[in-house]
């Protein structure tokens, strides 16, 4: 028997409904089903295979099999963000609502339809984008703050003139001072970023840095912002974006900008 | 999609961000349980809670010895077994015959690593005597060189590995770095 996976809700569109992509199970089609002035971009998915054991273990367990699964999920709801040229309202799920037959999905999202659509209002015509900042250069970083810093010239040249094994000492103290000095100053200036790239956005917000573990990239997270930019105002913001970009690169910092993603930072009920 | 980078992983950490922990949650018949799960640290978190039903498992068994296991006792075994299976595979990715410096720089970097750790307390503890005002000067001066020899002899090895500072570093999953 087979049930629905759901992928995102979205303003209806006229005519025909075929999707390019595959579904969630790697062949089932992706077709749309309409509830009131909206439509919901669903595929079949075996009851049997994801009812499993076998599932709920991947699911728990195995990342790669996640990393597949939420590629999937995107290139779906990516698929369905657009109708020829129109951009399309559009709610995002999260990984993994699958309901056992068309009636209880219809019956949850009639039972959601007014906040679906206050959200649906909310961020039809704009589009989000992702800017993540990365500490490249941390010597230059830690160097620019240095010679910045009177309190730690000062100690510097204070440890200068002792003897080298009480200097030791000092050097840890001077270090916990850097160390200060690089956690305000690296708060100042991602703040200025996320200000920077802000005033072209109607939302915005900071999530959470994400380890090296997860990104990939052996240099530290400083920023991970997310902005809901309206249609008309996007060329603005990516060429901000970009002109940042270069501006930050000779002060140690990689910018990396990416969107137009479906509203997931805005989209919450 | 439109990046302002060229690298993929850096797409695929965005999806992972965005599908696993932002998308809206509406709650289906079935829903598959990977949101609210940090992904970053879910191979170790399953091993340290395999460890501790373990115990628990272990711990009733001898309570009450005539008692069947139930079914999550079965299946908290059998989730033991793969950790074990996974972990036989792993071993002889680290531990490669056919590339024995490898290994050798690990085995380097896990001494090292604990090395640095016994350096830095006993570095804290002197600091703190020296703090108090306790010391003479000589005593300082003895105690502040000592240290500092230790830590260029450490950094001297890390040189002959090639281990960077970053890497003399234990990662304990959920509960954050050694140091």
């Amino acid at each position: 028997m087979d049930g629905l996976y759901l992928y995102c809700v979205r303003d209806k569109a006229e005519g025909d409904n075929i999707f390019p992509v595959k579904g969630i199970d790697g062949h089932g089609d992706v077709f749309t089903l309409s509830f009131c002035e909206f439509e919901a971009v669903v595929s079949a998915v075996s009851l049997q295979e994801f009812e499993s054991e076998a599932i709920k273990i991947k699911a728990q367990e195995d990342l790669n099999w996640i990393k597949e699964k939420a590629v999937i999920h995107e290139r779906v709801i990516e698929q369905a963000m657009t109708k020829g040229n129109r951009n399309l309202g559009l709610i995002p799920m999260g990984f993994g609502a699958i309901f056992k037959e068309e009636a209880s999905l219809m019956e949850t999202l009639d039972k959601k339809h007014e906040e679906i659509k206050q959200v649906l209002d909310n961020v039809r015509g704009k589009q989000e984008w992702g800017v993540k900042v990365y500490l490249n250069d941390k010597k230059f970083f830690e160097k620019n703050i240095k010679a910045k810093s009177d309190v730690i010239r000062e100690k510097e040249r204070e440890m200068a003139l002792l003897p080298e094994g009480m200097a030791f000492f000092m050097e840890e103290e001077l270090k916990e001072m850097i160390d200060k000095e690089k956690n305000n100053e690296l708060n100042n200036i991602t703040g200025f970023f996320f200000e920077v790239l802000k005033k072209y956005a109607i939302d915005s917000v900071k999530n959470k840095l994400l380890e090296k573990e997860l990104t990939g990239i052996s240099k530290p997270m400083v920023l991970n912002a997310a902005y809901l930019i309206p249609d008309e105002k996007k060329e603005e913001f990516t060429d901000e974006a970009e002109r940042l970009k270069l501006e930050i690169k000779a002060e140690g910092f990689g910018l990396e900008y990416s969107g137009p993603w479906p509203a997931y930072n805005f989209t919450k009920f | 999609m439109v990046n302002g980078n060229n690298n993929d992983n850096v797409a695929l950490v965005d999806v992972l961000d965005k599908v696993i922990e932002k998308g809206v949650v509406i709650n289906g018949d079935i829903v598959i349980r990977v949101a609210n799960i940090d992904l970053v640290y879910l191979g170790l978190r399953l091993i340290l809670t395999s460890v501790s039903k373990l115990e628990e498992v272990s711990g009733k068994r001898m309570i009450g010895k005539e008692q069947e296991a139930t079914p999550e006792d079965m299946a908290y075994l059998q989730k033991l077994q793969r950790e074990i299976r996974k972990a036989e595979e792993n071993i002889p990715k680290i531990i490669d015959a056919s590339d024995p410096k490898k290994t050798e720089q690990g085995m380097a970097q896990l001494v090292l690593t604990l090395l640095e750790l016994i350096r830095k307390l006993m570095e804290k503890e002197a600091y703190r005597r020296v703090k108090k005002g306790t010391l003479s000067s000589i005593e300082i001066q003895k105690l502040g060189l000592s240290l500092k020899a230790v830590q260029k002899k450490i950094k001297e090895v890390q040189a002959i590995f090639g281990i960077d500072d970053e890497d003399l570093n234990i990662d304990l999953g959920p509960l954050g770095n050694l140091m």
